[in-house]
């Protein structure tokens, strides 16, 4: 199965340059070659634990508990920090006062500016004197309790003088508005233009255009545990432990290590459980160096949670965006030119995750042009929010689709089939899995579209639905005349698609040790993280697979930088395609060895040796031993294996498609939505869990759907004060909220993207959920819904301005 | 003061404002009840208080003495589940699990007191839990997997 030797094309390389795409950014990395990569599993594979729907490892001690996150970490003599935050958008401070706050019951030490060494977060200085947004961090206070902290902070008095700001968008690139940094009010890359054919010689050939302007809003990542970081130093204060909730813990290790002017291999950061991330807990934060200083200045260990307050206001969010699309189409409904430009507001600081690239991937067309320009304004950072851009380019995308599909008459799931683009247009290559006509399909299948054949047992309930949109153009509300009172009465019924694409391919490097204990049992070792991803259950799956061991005789251990071989951070839906191939390759040298052994004690050759569920057996089934037979006999002798993940094939690109389907009721009169189910199909290549996979699925769509209906961050624009900075007024679906969910992947492997055969699956699914619901929206009211979230204010405003 | 937290008296010494998540957390250091925001917007930090479920965030200590605490410590055996715990295992309705004990005590109050819930009982009475992860449906069908084997137990008796 396995070549033992450096594959002849790569000569005597073990050193490879080699691209990693990671959320639309690509990187360029030397990787070193794995000495021996596993055939890839095929599709007839016969694989007896990946594939299997199993519960997560780690459940039990979450139901009961028992799980520790960083808040619960509990070290002897420990301190709490609260930080202190401005409260004003822009300014610079004249004076801290700690006196106050120093003299308070239980406080231990306080810090600003001028007791730490410079330390660059995101582009902006840690407690820098120039204030650039409502809950920038300008000093902290440790006590001994929480509580005290808490207070302290509060009597913390901070004089700011105080400077004009700019709030929005067209604010920020106003004549004479004051900087927000000193480079400038917009980013460096801006405009930032990305164009392929011609799109003149594209729209002159069209037969119809049309145009829109979309808007997706500022949004929190609102999870449930804030950002958080325990720190503790050993010996006279030069080695240091972090506990951080974390998404990276070798990128928050390497950003404390800079910061703080140690040497790497000092900092030890460990991540347990975590209580949600996405993508806001991506790198060291404010509250990760506030803990670590006052750690070292107090010499006890010190917890600093991020309070709610702090969590809405100063931890990421994904950026409003502003999109104008104009889409030309022949009658056919062939598209011609893509043209689209964006307006991104970042706040003070992030990157710039374009929200136009979908445009270039998700549909054929020869004539594409993009330009993003990304705005810095008074208010907290930009960071990285569960398919960063996609989901704001999306929406327009797709509602510029549905558009189109009403100017030409052509069935919206028909018009996107025919511009299915079958290929990476981009690199010109074939994708290693081109799957996206496949969900459109079979989505439209498992919904009932109108023109698809109905799957068989549908319920009554859902057919009407169908029925009551007849070929998926029907309106019940007649210009001029205002609503129809039709079937149902003022609650008019909906239904709309929407598409997706998204890198998560994975690649180098990641790596995974596997030991093998003397009781027949085995620890994987890797750096990676499980969000409440199901990492842990996965790597778990593929480790037995591999080795093959019962499942519950695998034990996977995460997150930890002094005790576990190196794997990136859990972004861009990377974590399993990257970390599953190190641990699969891992587990076949464990499995090698261990047959080996037997066979010494079998007196057979490894060759006629085979393992399955912890069990080595002859190939003619005579003679066994289990795995604690052998490794009892080996005493002390220990077996170990290790894994990498070897680099991405350069001819083929890796994409993760999908398509979403939904159905709406739209209250007329007061402009409620009420979402009645969506329909998902995904292809993510092989899914080792199907279990977990459905509740990654169900979770996207649900975020989605926040998305679509309630989620939006509010500032001020007069005072640059965000008025929603909680979970009461910042709205996140509840279980009220959700809809019929029927959330599927494709029963398929992709063998070109790894010897795995899986890609990710955490971001693609919240990708099409929104454009889904308000092309839905759209079909049932006829209005034009192109800025979201579709409050009821927005709904009726659209029918009215679409009817008046 | 005297506090009964999962049938055992507890001695403690409270300040007049502390709240109730935080004398169990940081008391007791009965760290299974988490906290999610500490005002009373997202239910990570329910427990029961005479059998009703309570934002313990939002809770004064102080006027819990003389009534019966539960806690997600009390819910399952040393060596078993309880039925809720047990169905959020095998239903996958835990994600990150930050909101799961909260989710837990709020679905043990609700089917204590309504053997067999309808699906908009069980939608109403959990939706002061969030779950950023989306775990809803999967919670929905652990709560009525729960009331359903209940039901059946009832009838094969």
């Amino acid at each position: 199965m396995t070549a033992e030797a450096p594959r002849e094309s790569d000569g005597h390389r073990r050193f490879v340059t080699t691209v990693v795409e990671v959320e639309g950014r690509e990187e360029t990395k030397v990787v070193e070659l794995p000495v021996s990569e596993p055939e890839p599993w095929g599709e007839d594979a016969r694989l007896t634990v990946v594939g299997r729907p199993i519960p997560r490892v780690d459940a039990a001690e979450k139901v009961t508990g028992r799980a520790r996150y960083t808040a619960d970490i509990v070290r002897p003599r420990m301190l709490h920090a609260a930080i202190v935050r401005a409260t004003i958008p822009a300014g610079t401070i004249s004076e801290i006062d700690v006196t106050g706050a120093m003299a308070a019951p239980g406080v231990v030490d306080a810090i600003t500016l001028e007791d730490i060494p410079r330390i660059r977060i995101d582009g902006n200085t840690l407690f820098d004197r120039t204030v650039k947004y409502v809950g920038q961090p300008v000093a902290a206070v440790c006590a001994e309790t929480w509580q005290a902290a808490l207070a302290a902070a509060e009597i913390v008095r901070v004089t700011i003088e105080r400077a004009a700001h700019v709030a929005t968008f067209a604010d920020a690139i106003a004549a004479d508005a004051p900087l927000v940094r000193r480079s400038g009010n917009v980013s460096r890359s801006s405009p930032s233009i990305m164009e392929r054919g011609n799109v003149e010689r594209g729209l002159s050939e069209a037969d119809v255009i049309v145009r829109g302007a979309y808007r997706t809003p500022p949004a929190l990542h609102t999870a449930m545990e804030p950002h958080g970081a325990v720190a503790e130093w050993e010996g006279v204060g030069d080695r240091l432990t972090l506990w951080e909730s974390t998404q990276g813990v070798f990128r928050v290790r390497d950003e404390v290590a800079t910061g703080l002017g140690l040497s790497r291999s000092r900092v030890r950061v460990i991540k347990e459980h975590m209580g949600g991330g996405f993508g806001a807990k991506n790198s060291a934060g404010a509250h990760t160096f506030i803990a670590a200083i006052l750690a070292r200045r107090t010499g006890r260990a010190v917890r600093c949670v991020v309070d709610r307050y702090g969590e809405q206001v100063d931890t990421g969010h994904r950026p409003e965006s502003r999109i104008h699309l104009t889409l030309g189409a022949r009658r056919d409904g062939t598209l011609t030119a893509i043209v689209a430009d964006s307006q991104v507001t970042m706040g003070v600081g992030g990157w710039e995750a374009s929200p136009t690239a979908i445009m270039h991937e998700l549909y054929g067309c020869e004539n594409v042009k993009t330009t993003d320009v990304y705005a810095w304004v008074h208010s907290q950072a930009m960071d990285s929010f569960r398919a960063p851009g996609h989901v704001e380019g999306a929406f327009a995308l797709e509602r510029g689709m549905d558009t189109l599909a009403r100017a030409l008459s052509i069935d919206p799931l028909r018009l996107r089939l025919s511009n299915v683009p079958g290929r990476d247009q981009e690199k010109g290559r074939p994708y290693s899995s081109d799957r996206l006509r496949e969900c459109l399909v079979e989505g439209a299948r498992r919904f009932g579209w109108p023109g698809w054949e109905a799957p068989a047992g549908l319920q009554d309930s859902e057919m009407r639905a169908g029925d009551a949109v007849g070929d998926g153009m029907v309106r019940e509300v007649v210009a001029g005349g205002g609503i129809v009172e039709a079937g149902g009465g003022r609650r008019l019924r909906g239904i709309g698609m929407a598409a997706q694409v998204w890198g998560a391919g994975g690649g180098p490097p990641a790596y995974a040790t596997i030991k093998l204990n003397s009781d027949g049992t085995a620890d994987v070792l890797s750096g990676t993280q499980d969000l409440g991803t199901g990492t842990r259950t996965v790597l778990a799956q593929i480790a037995a697979e591999s080795l093959g061991s019962r499942f519950e005789d695998v034990r996977v251990v995460l997150g930890d930088t002094e005790r576990t071989p190196y794997a990136g951070n859990s972004w861009g839906s990377m974590t399993i395609a990257s970390v599953g191939p190190a641990v699969r390759m891992a587990g076949e040298e464990v499995r090698r060895r261990l047959c080996e052994a037997a066979a010494e004690m079998l007196e057979c050759r490894p060759g006629d040796l085979s393992a399955r569920g912890s069990v080595i057996s002859t190939r003619d089934g005579t003679r066994h031993l289990t795995f604690a037979d052998v490794t009892g006999k080996l005493g002390n002798v220990m077996i170990m294996g290790h894994g990498s993940r070897g680099p991405n094939r350069r001819d083929v690109g890796l994409v993760t498609a999908g398509a979403q389907f939904a159905e709406v009721e739209v209250d007329a009169e007061t402009g409620q939505v009420r979402v009645i189910r969506i329909v998902a199909v995904h292809d993510a290549g092989r899914i080792i869990n199907p279990l977990l996979a459905q509740s990654q699925l169900e979770g996207g769509i649900i975020q989605g759907l926040g998305l679509a209906l309630f989620e939006e961050r509010i500032i001020d624009r007069a005072t640059g004060v965000p008025l929603n900075p909680g979970m009461h007024d910042y709205k996140v679906p509840t279980s009220k909220d959700v809809p019929m969910i029927d959330a599927t992947c494709l029963p398929v492997t992709d063998p070109q993207a790894n010897h795995i055969g899986a890609r990710g699956l955490a971001e693609p699914p919240i990708i099409p959920t929104a454009p889904a619901i308000a092309n839905a929206v759209a079909n049932a009211t006829g209005a034009a819904v192109d800025e979201l979230p579709l409050t009821p204010r927005r709904v009726l405003h659209a029918i009215r301005s679409t009817y008046a | 003061m005297l506090l009964t937290i999962n049938g055992r008296p507890h001695d403690v010494h409270v300040e007049p404002f502390e709240s109730l998540a935080s004398t169990l957390r940081e008391r007791l250091q009965m760290l299974g009840t988490k906290v999610g925001c500490d005002r009373g917007e997202c239910g990570t930090c329910t427990v029961l208080l005479d059998d009703v479920p309570v934002y313990s965030c939002l809770v004064l200590t102080r006027s819990c003495e003389g009534r019966r605490i539960r806690t997600i410590e009390g819910v399952a055996t040393a060596n078993e589940l309880h039925p809720v715990q047990r169905a959020f295992v095998t239903h996958d309705a835990v994600q990150c699990g930050y909101c799961t004990p909260g989710q837990v005590m709020s679905a043990i109050a609700l089917l204590e007191q309504h053997a067999l819930p309808s699906d908009d009982e069980i939608r109403r009475s959990m939706s002061g839990n969030l779950c950023r992860c989306g775990c809803y449906p999967k919670i929905h069908a652990a709560v009525k997997s729960v009331a359903a084997a209940a039901v059946e137990a009832n009838d094969d008796r």
